[in-house]
């Protein structure tokens, strides 16, 4: 009871973080660390295997580097990312930030509307993106692009990949417009004001003063949206749930179908650890070039 | 005169692309919307002849999305609790602490954010499976064998309701730890000091002094986690089976996977029922956004 303040107050900060601690480490922590000791076993989800799961090296590893799947599924997943996070988030949410940076008439309203596929939750937008990509000529993009005299066509099965993009880039156009928009007001106005003294054009401007000074803001975008796409699930498993014959299988549901569905989850397990690693390392990157403010 | 005609073009510029922009945005909703009050609706968009309410009143009378919505209310609703409470206190301890253990323990909330839960699931379903395995005979033991069952739907772990919400919990929490703590940083320690000062006990300062202080704070973290609990995928669907504690995206999935019974109307009025709760929220967050994205930059 005669515990000096200082050594009490330290007690307490303790134990108030116990809680979190034990939620952390029991579904997060302790199930990585699973993933890493299950990627070397022959562990499945039924049969012989799932009770006895024997310890089998780095054959699980060795398998993935002849596994078409596999390889397939981090191709999909680079295009899936550099598509829809790299190129199509960033260019239209830079350019509603730049455009919104003006004095712009019905500005909520557009700021909302950009905000709306963000808000919806995942199976939403999958199932109204159903809707639009569906096969016939009464679909809505069928009928948008029939104007341009492009044929009807099941989307999801012709071009499955470039759509699983469109649609992602569609959800995420406010993810970058919030961060861009926040980089932007960062900029000093004077910058702007000495440049147009000096007779800058608009695209001066914009390719040798406003990019360069939103380069971190860019590339902070660059790491968490990276991160974020490649853990996307429930957009993609709605949509098409990897298919058409892996066609927009990303690594995620890769893992989900090599598991659940072809019960092998020691060979699941292995596939999960390469993308836990790719992870940690878009995770140290970030707090390390960052310099994170704790 | 060269400068004006250039700013109306950019201006024009702006306000064509904001256009072409919110039409792309917005035409997706158009379909789900309108069929939610179509009765004869169908997987095309098309202009309602009538409109009705049919749909939304079938998914409280007759069917079992009314159920599906409840579900869901319930364990993202304990979700979000447990984070405020767990990450309140969690954050507090992490603002005020000046310990060794600070640095490192923040930049394991940052690598643990990016892990993917996909990549979590398998390792994830063997943990709950032991821990449903313990639980399971805890539960056979104090409960009467009649009513195990239903004990199990709300104390199991895998296809009950206290696992679900509690690996939600865990997956909500790094952000809200950290909302929460960055909240508590521009907090200032003097009105505790001062309460324990006039011989205010723990419970008091907490209740009286730290809670509305911090109420923004938690606030924040609330709805953060109530909008990544609600839009949940992956947890419900690897983790329930039984019908009736289907949570409703799931409910909402399977019931548009049965081509043949397909009725567009009810299920786009389910989904609309949805989507409102987490469109709420995020108009709510709208300002607090920011964090969830960045989620450790002084913005």
């Amino acid at each position: 009871m005669s515990m000096p303040y200082e050594t009490r107050v330290a007690w307490q900060n303790r134990m108030l973080l116990v809680p979190a601690l034990v939620l952390l480490v029991g579904f997060i922590l302790i199930p990585a660390g699973a993933a890493i000791y299950i990627s070397f076993t022959n562990d499945a989800l039924s049969g012989f295997a799932a009770a006895h799961p024997q310890f089998v090296g780095l054959k699980n590893y060795v398998r993935l580097f002849s596994d078409d799947g596999f390889w397939n599924s981090l191709v999909v997943t680079f295009f899936f990312v550099f598509g829809s996070s790299i190129v199509g988030q960033f260019v239209l949410g830079l350019a509603s930030a730049l455009a919104l940076s003006r004095p712009i008439a019905f500005k909520p309203v557009f700021n909302a509307a950009i905000l709306l596929p963000n808000a919806a939750p995942e199976v939403v937008a999958g199932f109204i993106w159903i809707s639009m990509l569906a096969g016939g000529r009464y679909s809505t993009v069928s009928r948008i692009v029939g104007l341009f005299g492009i044929p009807p066509q099941n989307w999801l099965q012709s071009v499955p990949l470039l759509m699983i993009i469109v649609v992602n880039t569609w959800r995420g156009i406010a993810f970058a417009m919030i961060l861009m928009t926040s980089g932007l007001s960062a900029v000093p106005a004077e910058v702007y004001e000495a440049a147009c003294m000096d007779g800058a054009t608009p695209r001066q401007v914009f390719w040798r003063i406003t990019l360069p000074l939103l380069r971190p803001t860019i590339l902070l975008y660059m790491l968490v949206s990276t991160a974020g796409t490649i853990a996307i699930f429930g957009l993609i498993y709605t949509l098409t749930r990897g298919g058409p014959g892996g066609a927009t299988e990303i690594i995620g549901i890769y893992i989900y179908n090599q598991s659940f569905t072809a019960y092998q989850l020691g060979y699941g397990s292995a596939v999960a650890v390469i993308m836990l690693g790719v992870s940690v390392a878009i995770g140290a990157i970030y707090v390390r070039i960052l310099k994170v403010q704790v | 005169m060269i400068g004006v005609r250039k700013f109306k073009r950019a201006e024009a510029t702006a306000y064509g692309f904001l256009t072409v922009t919110l039409v792309f945005c917005l035409l997706p909703f158009l379909w789900v919307v309108l069929a939610s009050v179509d009765p004869n609706a169908s997987l095309f968009l098309s202009l309602p002849k009538g409109i009705t309410a049919d749909h939304f009143i079938k998914i409280f009378a007759a069917n079992n999305g009314g159920r599906w919505f409840f579900n869901s209310l319930v364990t993202v609703g304990a979700t979000t609790a447990v984070v405020v409470i767990i990450g309140g206190m969690g954050g507090y301890a992490l603002s005020r602490t000046n310990a060794w253990w600070k640095r490192p323990f923040l930049y394991a909330i940052i690598l643990v954010r990016v892990l993917p839960p996909t990549a979590l699931i398998v390792p994830l379903y063997k943990v709950m499976l032991i821990a449903n395995g313990l639980m399971g005979a805890l539960v056979r033991s104090v409960v009467p064998p009649d009513s195990t069952r239903s004990a199990m739907q709300i104390f199991g772990f895998v296809d009950g309701y206290l696992g679900l919400i509690l690996v939600l919990s865990a997956m909500q929490l790094p952000l809200a730890l950290w909302i929460i703590k960055t909240y508590f940083d521009l907090t200032p320690k003097d009105y505790e000091e001062a309460a324990l000062m006039d011989g205010a006990n723990g419970f008091q300062r907490m209740h009286r002094i730290l809670v509305p202080l911090a109420l923004p704070g938690l606030g924040a973290a609330g709805l953060l986690t109530f909008i990544g609990a609600w839009g949940d995928f992956l947890m419900p669907l690897t983790f329930i089976s039984s019908a009736e504690l289907q949570l409703l995206p799931i409910g909402l999935f399977r019931a548009f996977q049965r081509a043949n019974t397909m009725d567009y109307g009810y299920l786009s009025a389910l989904a609309v029922l949805y989507m409102l709760p987490a469109v709420v929220a995020f108009g709510l967050a709208r300002r607090f956004l920011i964090q969830t994205f960045t989620g450790g930059i002084k913005g």
